[in-house]
């Protein structure tokens, strides 16, 4: 088996154990990378030389008998909206094609100081709008697991590098399900945490009541490690919260005895692939035989959910990039006569057509006499969502549905189709409106040997509770980590 | 029958923080070009606002100081608009909850001393832009960012002013409660208080006429300037039969008129909403408490007590009042209780004012002492000097740590009310004025005073005048 | 309902053309259809949260950036300033 196939916590240990060096993994991710990475194309930027010499001073450190973090040595790739000092941050937009940010972002900081080793910068739907990566500016990434369909998105590039082992994990961001949705199409594990329980400070804001960075990788283990050692309070973002005790802390072999299932009927409907529901079904199942207990519930705003995450993210994101103007930093359109032309030719020319209609869209909702009858609605029916998720979790400790409504779809399948590819959001959406955190892990194939996802939902600050229940499917199904042939 | 104006103003004042209200960069004015500046101020992408706890505190000290009710939780709003000057495309500030409303302030406004109450709608906390640097020798314009993210405060009257004598007495009461609380510099030259005006005219008993908002009003004398011709110019369209329309204009102070800005057609879509990369803004009732004990006397209210208490004019009330570290001093010097408050207002509206003037100084950098300038006041009521050694002796003490008796001493500045010696003096002055004496005779008993000043001279200024004249009117008298 | 394409674009500093303006707004009009199925709901919403209160920060100065590295990436400086077109209030 090679180096990149492997678990972060296996390699860790290995690490320890001088069964391998730093550099060492961190050479086969990077051969791995040239062996597949032109089929899969989820880089775009790689960084082997800093990665490799990264490796070598954490090698030399377990030399010298340093005692290191448990990511020391670890390949992480970063999606390309998290910023990293001197390292180019494009947010797969034309308009910041060559920007380097002075400044990393507090996630990037925290696993600096745990010794981590980045590969590089990987791909996403521009600006993080999408759930196919196709809205990348520069590339279209590959599922690995079958090269014709999409990775999903927008961290298509994050899941997609470490499904194809060209990382051993990432990171990802998630607005309305960017982490999990690509987790499951690519048959990884992946965390959407409370929303506070991460830094957002470095990561380019889309829809900042939303928006979090999170883990994807192969393993609960690993997802729960690098969740580890990212969150937490920041004093530089306001909206980050102080971890409750409970919420750094877990056991994964605690098992599921007397934990409380809940499955909400509206996310099992008519819009969710028969097989999806099946394996999410089969899943839940066997947890039920493992000692929890399952009861059906109803989370009945589900159905508008997906439009008051259109209006409440697009109102936010056309504020967000509104500071994309040609004038500090990023693309400026050439031979401007005045200023509003400088304007309207640089976001013009610099922003994709996604982008565009997602700034138009919250242009409107939030324009004069529009604001009440679109955003403020939104926002009631945002607080509505919340106060369903609490009376549910009243009765239940975890939610389980499908992540996704249908596994991988073909690259330029839904291209064009803006509602079907809207409606892709309607099982995870609900999570970020009310600020919750989910997991979402393997669980199962279709008939097409595409991975299926299940989302593992929990209230606030409960993500140790997910990753027990994770892990004890992880146990129960035989585990997840499987590299695809290539 | 006659117009009235109505006016509203909106004063905008920079904050004397030591950071900017969203990040840690110094507010400083004046430092080279882009230098006071970090990510986050300069909108680059990913980055976040973290709100200064002192600029919250600033402005309900403010709020209390213009008796506004304080609205402990509220939060921050995003106004969006393109300039260059503006980074992030949007300006951090609050729309519909601020941090204070609902408030007043009494203005002075005659000499009287009667005031006259405007409403204060709301005080709110935002961000300053950035500044454009305008070159006449080159085709574009240039970007300084310093200023982005100096926190100001917002204060918005009620259109409660009725005349420019009105708007004035509020920007000046304004002001000096912002040095007063210590929360601003006020200065005008720096730009750290500009304020936005709007006018509109009408007939009393009719409604009020149809509002134009005035920008660019960079000074207090500017913005009276504005008003007197923004009422007139609506007038005089009024009179022609002509109507107002609601738009925005831009003061010109150089040229002393304004210029179409945009009309009500174009009026900007700010598309306000709630900040969401900050929480809700949640302040202890101890500490609005706390800021509202810890407020000084006012200015207004002390304007008020100097006349009431002290027999102070208000011109002289006012003085005092306007330049702190004087008022400060004057205080110390009524709390020895050595002499009467109109003296001390004299002599440091007088002869110290004038001194720190020609030295361009604070009176915190000189040497006199509220001890030493009582002490020196005392000599002259006594009679052991007069008032023109005062001066001399004032001289001395100001930059030296002399008392006033050693001056007097050294100097020898002491009056003479040795009657012999005195006499003599008088006689000589009699004998050499004989024209002046048969005069007086005659009648004319103003020449007392000429004759007392020929003695004061012979005395080289140390006769008692009280004394010499009491001698020469009993010599007179005796011829 | 009418939404006028251009005037929202206006305000968003983005050029549009006729083609693409009619394509922007059918593709609204079916965005907001499916908006306007969120059903009218009781007006009790507050824009503030005082069970979750801000934490402040403290007004202490951190150092500023250096100048060449904070506009490293900016498309056009002269004496250390950023370039614009020239702007007239």
């Amino acid at each position: 088996m090679e180096l990149y196939s492997k678990t972060a916590t296996d390699l860790a240990g290995m690490l320890r154990q001088k069964q391998c060096s730093a550099v060492e993994i961190a050479n086969s991710v990077f051969d791995r990378m040239d062996a597949v990475e032109d089929r899969v194309k989820a880089y775009l930027t790689v960084e082997k030389e800093s990665a490799l010499a990264q490796a070598a001073r954490v090698d030399e450190k377990l030399a010298a008998g340093e005692e290191l973090p448990p990511l020391a040595g670890i390949p992480v790739a970063v999606k390309d909206n998290i910023c990293t000092k001197g390292v180019r941050t494009t947010c797969a937009s034309k308009i910041l094609e060559n920007f380097v940010p002075p400044y990393n972002a507090t996630v990037v900081e925290r696993l600096k100081e745990q010794d981590f080793v980045m590969t590089g910068k990987v791909n996403l739907d521009e600006f993080a709008m999408g759930g196919s990566c196709e809205n990348s500016a520069f590339q279209k990434t590959a599922n690995p697991h079958d090269l014709a369909r999409v990775p999903g998105g927008s961290s298509g590039g994050s899941a997609a590098a470490v499904a194809a082992g060209e990382a051993i994990l990432s990171l990802g961001s998630d607005t309305g399900g960017s982490i999990r949705q690509p987790s499951s199409f690519c048959g990884l594990v992946g965390l959407k945490p409370t929303y506070g329980a991460v830094s957002r400070y470095g990561l380019v804001a889309f829809a900042s009541s939303l928006d979090q960075i999170g883990p994807l990788g192969r393993s609960v283990e690993d997802v729960a490690m690098l969740y580890r050692a990212i969150c937490g309070r920041d004093p530089m973002d306001a909206t980050s919260a102080a971890l409750p005790q409970a919420a750094a802390s877990w056991d994964l072999e605690g098992g599921v005895r007397g934990l409380r299932i809940g499955l909400p009927w509206e996310y099992f409907g008519e819009g969710v692939e028969e097989p999806v529901k099946a394996a999410v079904y089969r899943a839940v199942e066997e947890l039920k035989k493992a000692g929890a207990e399952v009861k059906e519930i109803s989370l009945g705003s589900a159905d508008y959910a997906v439009s008051a995450y259109y209006i409440i993210s697009s109102a936010e994101a056309s504020s967000n990039l509104a500071r994309f103007d040609g004038v500090k930093y990023g693309y400026r359109a050439p031979n401007c006569e005045g200023l509003t032309e400088l304007y309207e030719r640089t976001r013009s020319e610099g922003f994709g057509a996604e982008v565009k209609r997602r700034i138009m869209l919250g242009t409107f909702v939030l324009s004069s006499g529009y604001y009440d009858a679109y955003y403020k609605r939104a926002k009631r029916l945002r607080q509505r969502i919340m106060g369903e998720y609490e009376d549910a979790f009243a009765d239940c400790d975890v939610v389980i549905t499908p992540t996704a409504p249908s596994t991988a779809y073909k690259l330029g399948e839904r291209v064009g189709d803006i509602l079907k590819m809207y409606a892709g959001d309607i099982c995870t959406v609900t999570v970020n409106i009310a600020g919750l955190p989910a997991l979402s892990v393997p669980c199962g194939k279709d008939e097409n040997n595409l991975p299926i996802g299940m989302q593992l939902i929990g209230p606030k600050f409960s993500e140790g509770r997910l990753f027990q229940t994770a892990h004890t499917w992880e146990k129960l199904c035989g585990g997840f980590n499987a590299i695809p042939t290539l | 029958m006659d117009y009235e104006m109505i006016v509203g103003l909106e004063v905008h004042a920079e904050l004397k923080t030591k950071t900017k209200i969203y990040c840690g960069c110094k507010n400083e004015f004046g430092a080279e070009v882009n230098t006071n500046c970090c990510p986050i101020c300069t909108g680059m992408p990913g980055t976040l606002p973290t709100l200064n706890e002192k600029v919250v505190e600033y402005a309900i000290k403010m709020g209390h100081a213009t008796n506004c009710s304080i609205n402990r939780i509220c939060k921050q709003d995003r106004k969006n608009y393109f300039y260059p000057d503006l980074p992030k495309a949007y300006q951090i500030s609050q729309f519909d909850i601020p941090l204070c409303e609902h408030g007043y302030l009494d203005c002075i406004v005659n000499e009287n001393g009667d005031t006259k109450r405007i409403g204060i709608t709301r005080i709110h906390i935002e961000e300053d832009a950035g500044k454009l640097i305008h070159d006449d020798s080159f085709a574009g314009s240039l970007v300084d960012f310093n200023r982005c993210g100096v926190p100001l405060i917002e204060i918005v009257s009620e259109p409660d002013i009725r005349s420019v004598v009105e708007a004035k007495a509020y920007l000046d009461t304004i002001k000096s409660i912002l040095q007063y609380i210590d929360v601003s510099d006020c200065k005008m030259q720096e730009g750290s208080i500009r304020c936005d005006v709007n006018v509109s005219v009408h007939k009393p008993g009719e409604p009020f006429g149809t509002r134009v908002e005035m920008k660019n009003v960079n000074s207090f004398s500017g913005a009276c300037r504005a008003i007197e011709y923004e009422a007139n110019r609506q007038i005089e369209i009024l009179e022609q039969g002509g109507e107002i329309t609601q738009e925005t204009r831009r003061w010109d102070d150089m040229k002393g008129c304004n210029f179409l800005l945009r009309s009500k057609e174009d009026a900007q879509d700010y598309r306000y909403f709630p900040e969401p990369d900050l929480l809700t803004i949640v302040v202890e009732q101890e500490t609005v408490d706390r800021l509202k004990a810890e407020l000084p006397e006012l200015p207004n209210k002390k304007i008020k007590r100097y006349m009431e208490e002290y027999g102070l004019p208000h011109f002289d009330s006012n003085l005092l009042v306007e330049n702190i570290a004087t008022d400060r001093f004057f205080e110390q010097c009524i709390a020895l209780g050595v002499c009467p408050p109109k003296a001390i207002a004299n002599w440091l509206l007088g002869d110290v004012t004038r001194i720190l003037h020609e030295k361009n100084i604070e009176i915190t950098e000189t040497s006199l002492t509220p001890e030493k300038l009582t002490d020196m006041i005392a000599l002259i009521t006594k009679g052991t000097i007069s008032n023109t050694a005062g001066k001399t002796v004032l001289e001395e003490i100001i930059f030296s740590d002399k008392l006033p008796e050693d001056v007097v001493q050294e100097k020898g500045l002491a009056q003479v009310s040795d009657t012999s010696v005195l006499e003599e003096i008088a006689k000589s002055v009699l004998a050499a004025n004989a024209k002046a004496v048969e005069d007086y005779k005659g009648g004319k008993t103003n020449v007392i005073g000429f004759l007392v000043g020929q003695c004061m001279r012979q005395s080289k200024g140390q006769g008692n005048p009280a004394v010499l004249k009491e001698i020469i009117l009993k010599l007179i008298a005796a011829e | 309902m009418k939404i006028d394409i251009m005037h929202l674009a206006k305000l968003a500093r983005l050029r549009i053309d006729e083609s693409e303006a009619a394509k922007f707004e059918q593709e609204m009009q079916d965005i907001i259809e499916m908006v306007e199925q969120i059903p009218e709901l009781a007006d009790d919403y507050q824009d503030v949260d005082p069970n979750h209160p801000m934490e402040l920060r403290a007004d202490d100065i951190r150092p500023s950036f250096r100048r060449e590295e904070l506009f490293a990436n900016a498309p056009q400086m002269q004496a250390g300033c950023v370039v614009v077109p020239k702007t007239v209030e």
